[in-house]
């Protein structure tokens, strides 16, 4: 009976010329933001990479130096695109591509593509996302606005209901058969892009890139399912097709366009960030309450000092066994690095405040949990470019911290014509970094998780039961 | 069982407007109860009560014995409906069309057997396989009857079938009618056409502001005498 019903949709949507060729445009778009991701993704990557090499290499080939120096000279950490990313660009477009890395200071991401762009960039790209969250929803509006409206208006669905299937088997069978068409359309992009990927690695699976994938693809099919059942609902509280198109044209401009612009002003009005330059003053405001190594006239690098004749039971800087210029360097750096964190913490968790802001408004929008959920997967959402700059930072402390270490040990004091070479920076390893596993990205996105199920569970538990209640005359 | 549909004291009452006015009606197998009456008599509210898509305010229709509000899917089983206007779905064909409500009733058919029923209906053999859109409404409600013959229904329910039809088209839907009725099925039809109800019915019934004023064998009088009779009532 279902499976009748199901078969008869299906039938009738493909022999539909205008369906049929709205379907075939959003698929070739599809398969079109496959290849042209994939080939941008292949252009972003093998750039970085070779900066990164360029920059390793220049660091471990470095004149010969003082080690002070060479961390002034310091280095560039590129942060390598995601292999998920040519699926959902997310943020990768406006946050930054590189850090410069120096001692005394955490610098901001460099180089975002909508830095280098025309401001078109901001009107949003054609990427796979892009269509799965925006064309895909409205191309199930318009094959299932008339699910009952239609059958109300010619009869069938009296005719139907006389042959003694229910309304709500009408309805899972309506959903079953639109979910086919739907498959039709997005399937072969999918299963495209997953050919593609898997290809770059010989068909070498890798478990976390297959799982972000499959949760990827799973949250897209969760939300056209939501989308589907929601459009059969609508139809079937609806008299006419014209009045269920114009509704669920109304809930796709609400969750698509109105709702997601304002969350991200409503996040921005309640939790303000601060401007760059207020920023910079904070931070420069704090740092100079801190131990200045470059500062000869610094009370409280002399006190340091002072502090290291007692703790070695010397009389003079001299005398010690290390070099004091170097310590005082590493906790200058140690200190600053604090006031950089701190106010790093600080705007980060600011911006996360404002995320939640969307993901908790995904209660009420589909369509915001799944874009979480897919920049997440994709790995160019927030969390990950924060987890990028910690990676970042973390050997950005870690170089400055070696090279103090090198000063403190392999220079003597006041010495400032001392030059190591490049065989002291080679031994330095270079910047290394990899994404967070899936699992770490789930955790982030357990809001999103809940909101997409919470969907599911109303318009499947509310939606047909509003369905039962539907007057048929 | 001497009655196949029945009604007791049905009565339908919308928040301004009654309906009808506790109807009471039995039908044999192999009758044929036409239905006269002018628009908003209370004709498809009937039908639709029998059909369950609507509740009565009171009282109870009876298909085959059951009470329709307490066997709203059972009842289906015994009973076929044609509408005013059968509409089908466009995008496919009569035979997929049969086929596709045949299956809902319970029956998969083969192929030839499926265009049996629409040739035995009257459809031409070369119009089966064509897409519903291009056919006529005669044709359209020959696949009607094909769906309800097809489904072997006991009680047929229909709503100002031959509505639109030419005369050809309309003679020979009542050629169906008949050819069913004496295979037994019950057959009630609510119409405006009072010489189509005296030539195939059994019975006919006259319907006014919800109420069934009359009804007469349709042997105790000529098509003049019940065009006269049903005018007075109208009246």
């Amino acid at each position: 009976m279902v499976k009748s019903i199901a078969q008869k949709e299906f039938l009738s949507a493909l022999r539909d010329a205008r369906f049929l060729a709205l379907s075939v445009i959003v698929l070739l778009l599809l398969l079109a933001a496959t290849v042209v991701g994939l080939h941008s993704y292949y252009t972003l990557q093998h750039e970085r990479e070779m900066a990164q090499e360029e920059v390793n290499h220049h660091f471990a080939n470095s004149a010969d130096r003082h080690p002070h120096r060479m961390a002034h000279y310091g280095s560039f950490a590129f942060r390598p695109k995601s292999s998920l990313s040519f699926l959902d660009f997310g943020l990768d477009s406006f946050t930054g591509t590189s850090l410069f890395l120096e001692a005394h200071k955490q610098n901001s991401s460099n180089f975002s593509q909508a830095q280098q762009s025309s401001s078109l960039i901001r009107f949003g790209e054609m990427t796979v996302a892009f269509i799965l969250q925006m064309l895909i929803p409205l191309l199930i509006i318009f094959l299932c606005y008339g699910a009952f409206t239609q059958e109300k208006e010619t009869g069938t669905l009296q005719l139907m209901l006389s042959q003694g299937v229910s309304l709500r088997q009408i309805s899972w069978a309506k959903v079953a058969g639109y979910s086919q068409i739907v498959a039709l359309v997005v399937a072969p992009a999918l299963f495209l892009v997953s050919l593609l990927l898997f290809s770059q690695s010989g068909f070498n699976l890798n478990a976390d890139l297959l799982l972000r994938l499959l949760l990827f693809i799973g949250a897209y099919l969760v939300y056209f399912f939501i989308f589907i059942v929601l459009s059969v609902v609508v139809s079937a509280l609806n008299k006419r097709s014209s009045t269920a198109l114009i509704s669920l044209l109304g809930i796709w401009i609400l969750s698509c366009i109105i709702l997601p612009k304002a969350a991200a002003n409503l996040g921005a009005n309640l939790y303000t960030t601060p401007t760059k330059a207020q920023l910079d003053a904070d931070v420069h405001d704090e740092v100079a309450q801190s131990i200045n190594g470059h500062n000869s006239a610094d009370e409280r690098a002399a006190a340091f000092k002072k502090q290291l004749l007692v703790k070695y039971g010397v009389g003079s800087l001299e005398q010690l066994p290390v070099n004091a210029d170097g310590l005082v360097m590493a906790a200058s750096e140690a200190q600053s690095s604090q006031v950089y964190q701190k106010h790093f913490n600080r705007l980060t968790g600011i911006f996360q405040k404002q995320n939640r802001i969307a993901e908790y408004l995904g209660l009420l929008n589909p369509y915001l949990a799944v874009r979480h959920f897919s920049m997440s997967m994709a790995g160019s959402d927030f969390a990950h470019y924060v987890h990028y700059q910690k990676v970042a930072e973390k050997y950005r402390y870690n170089l400055a911290q070696t090279l103090n270490h090198i000063q403190a040990t392999q220079v003597k004091y006041q010495d400032k014509t001392t030059r190591l070479s490049n065989a002291t920076w080679k031994q330095i390893p270079p910047f290394r970094y990899s994404s967070p596993g899936v699992g770490w990205a789930l955790k982030n996105q357990i809001n999103s998780i809940i909101a997409l199920l919470f969907w599911l569970f109303l318009v499947v538990v509310t939606g047909f039961k509003l369905i039962d209640k539907t007057k048929i005359v | 069982m001497e009655f196949v549909l029945e009604a007791k004291h049905l009565r339908k009452e919308y928040q301004d407007k009654l309906a009808l006015k506790g109807l009471d009606l039995q039908i044999k197998p192999g009758e044929i109860f036409c239905l006269l009456g002018q628009n908003g008599a209370g004709k498809s509210t009937t039908i639709n009560l029998f059909l369950g898509f609507i509740q009565p305010t009171s009282g109870a229709a009876f298909i085959n014995g059951l009470e329709v509000t307490r066997n709203i899917t059972k009842v289906k089983e015994f009973l076929a409906y044609i509408p005013e206007n059968v509409m089908l779905y466009p995008n496919l064909t009569g035979l997929e069309n049969l086929a596709l409500f045949s299956s809902l009733a319970g029956y998969d058919y083969q192929e030839a057997e499926i265009t049996d029923y629409l040739v035995r209906a009257g459809l031409p053999a070369d119009a089966v396989k064509r897409r519903v859109s291009g056919y006529s409404k005669g044709m359209r409600q020959k696949v009607g009857i094909a769906i309800a013959v097809a489904k072997h229904a006991k009680v047929l329910l229909l709503d100002e079938p031959t509505s639109g039809l030419d005369p050809k088209a309309s003679n020979e839907f009542s050629e169906l009618l008949l050819q069913l009725s004496a295979q037994g099925t019950a057959i009630f039809m609510a119409t405006h056409d009072i010489f189509r109800a005296k030539e195939v019915g059994t019975r006919v019934g006259i319907m006014r502001e919800g109420e069934l004023v009359d009804v007469l064998g349709t042997t105790d009088l000529n098509a003049n005498e019940l065009e006269k009779l049903y005018l007075n009532y109208m009246h």
